[in-house]
């Protein structure tokens, strides 16, 4: 409180304090609503689970091929034969030959804008932002990128930085905070 | 990590950091609550689902807000809510609910701790004069913040203030024996 507390208001403030006195112990309670939550934010979850093929890709490479075949098909775009969507986010070292179209996605249901940032992109938070999938709350945006280990995160209104809640995330720590990682594999048909 | 980090995760679907924010309000809110409602159990259901009901309405929060003011003012629209609901059924407490209160504990008045005795003075005020001490002086929020959360003006808010001091202070004067 701001106000100085002078002699006239010495009851009211003794009396303040007497009332937060020992704080109660809440734990049971904050933990059993703490418990409700997540389960309420895991049901919504759910229902984006299809609409990100990060997930799937991420935990099993061996569908790389077909997600991002199909990846690329419902965006309308061919696989390494470029596109005004789908931009190759890979370093120069290497030709493109071998990219892979990948799909990231996002549920954010109060953000203005999304963006993507990695190791792929120089984590340039303006260089690939994300579209709103469905019109509403998720987020969505296909890149190339080559074989190889990549680490990334979704930056939310250009301030708030997040991992993927769908994807493994990386040991390593920048700055405190963690990223996640994509492993994409050599297609072995080339 | 300040409010303002919290509420942006939580804003986009990170329970655990609306859950932190619940750790961190859960017993502010208890206090508003309970001071409010004068029943612990009331107290408990309106600050569980002021909770929830907050966690539903992030995607509207303003991030220009103070999340803690926002929050507050949820819960005390969710106190008036509730009190208005159980009005017929309340029983009134009276000056003898703190002889009461020590008959149940099965101790003397004398024994009774400060905060009991301070607590049953303090819900003796009327609703609004005791809203508006509990936010002033328990809570130490600006009367600009008391004004966001109350939906009443600065004047009127100083004004319950000060109508709440006069009535309290021969009892806490008897309390303290100043």
């Amino acid at each position: 409180m701001s106000d100085s507390a002078d002699d006239s208001e010495r009851p009211f403030v003794r009396a303040a304090a007497a009332l937060r006195g020992a704080p109660a112990d809440h734990s049971a309670e904050i933990f059993a609503l703490q418990q409700r939550i997540r389960a309420e934010s895991q049901t919504h979850a759910l229902g984006v689970v299809e609409l990100s093929t990060r997930r799937p890709l991420a935990r099993h490479p061996w569908w790389l091929g077909i997600a991002a075949a199909v990846v690329a098909f419902a965006i309308g775009i061919g696989v390494g034969r470029g596109s005004d969507r789908t931009a190759r986010a890979g370093n120069s070292a290497a030709n493109g030959q071998n990219d892979r179209a990948i799909a990231f996605a996002f549920v954010a249901p109060g953000a203005h804008n999304v963006s993507l940032v990695g190791d792929f992109n120089g984590w340039d938070a303006h260089a690939t932002p994300l579209e709103r999938a469905d019109g509403r709350t998720t987020w969505s945006v296909a890149v190339r990128l080559p074989p190889g280990r990549h680490v990334y995160a979704f930056v939310i209104d250009g301030v708030t930085w997040m991992a993927d809640p769908q994807g493994p995330l990386a040991p390593e720590q920048w700055f405190g905070q963690r990223n996640s990682v994509i492993v994409i594999p050599e297609d072995r048909r080339s | 990590m300040t409010d303002e980090d919290l509420v942006g995760r939580a804003v986009v679907g990170d329970s655990d950091a609306y859950a932190t924010l619940v750790e961190r309000y859960y017993g502010s809110c208890a206090r508003i609550a309970r001071r409010m409602l004068r029943d612990d159990a009331d107290a408990q259901d309106v600050v569980q689902s002021t909770f929830l009901r907050a966690q539903r309405a992030l995607a509207q929060f303003d991030r220009g807000r103070v999340f803690r003011v926002w929050l507050f003012a949820i819960l005390v629209n969710q106190c008036r809510t509730a009190s208005t609901s159980r009005r017929r059924r309340e029983r009134r407490f009276s000056d003898d609910d703190m002889a009461l209160r020590s008959a149940a504990d099965g101790r003397p008045a004398g024994a009774i701790d400060e905060s009991h005795v301070v607590a049953a003075a303090v819900d003796s005020l009327e609703p609004l004069l005791r809203e508006a001490f509990v936010l002033k002086y328990v809570e130490e929020l600006e009367y600009s913040e008391m004004a966001v959360i109350t939906g009443a003006g600065v004047s009127a808010l100083k004004m319950r203030v000060k109508r709440a001091c006069e009535a309290l202070r021969p009892k806490l004067e008897a309390i303290y024996h100043e």
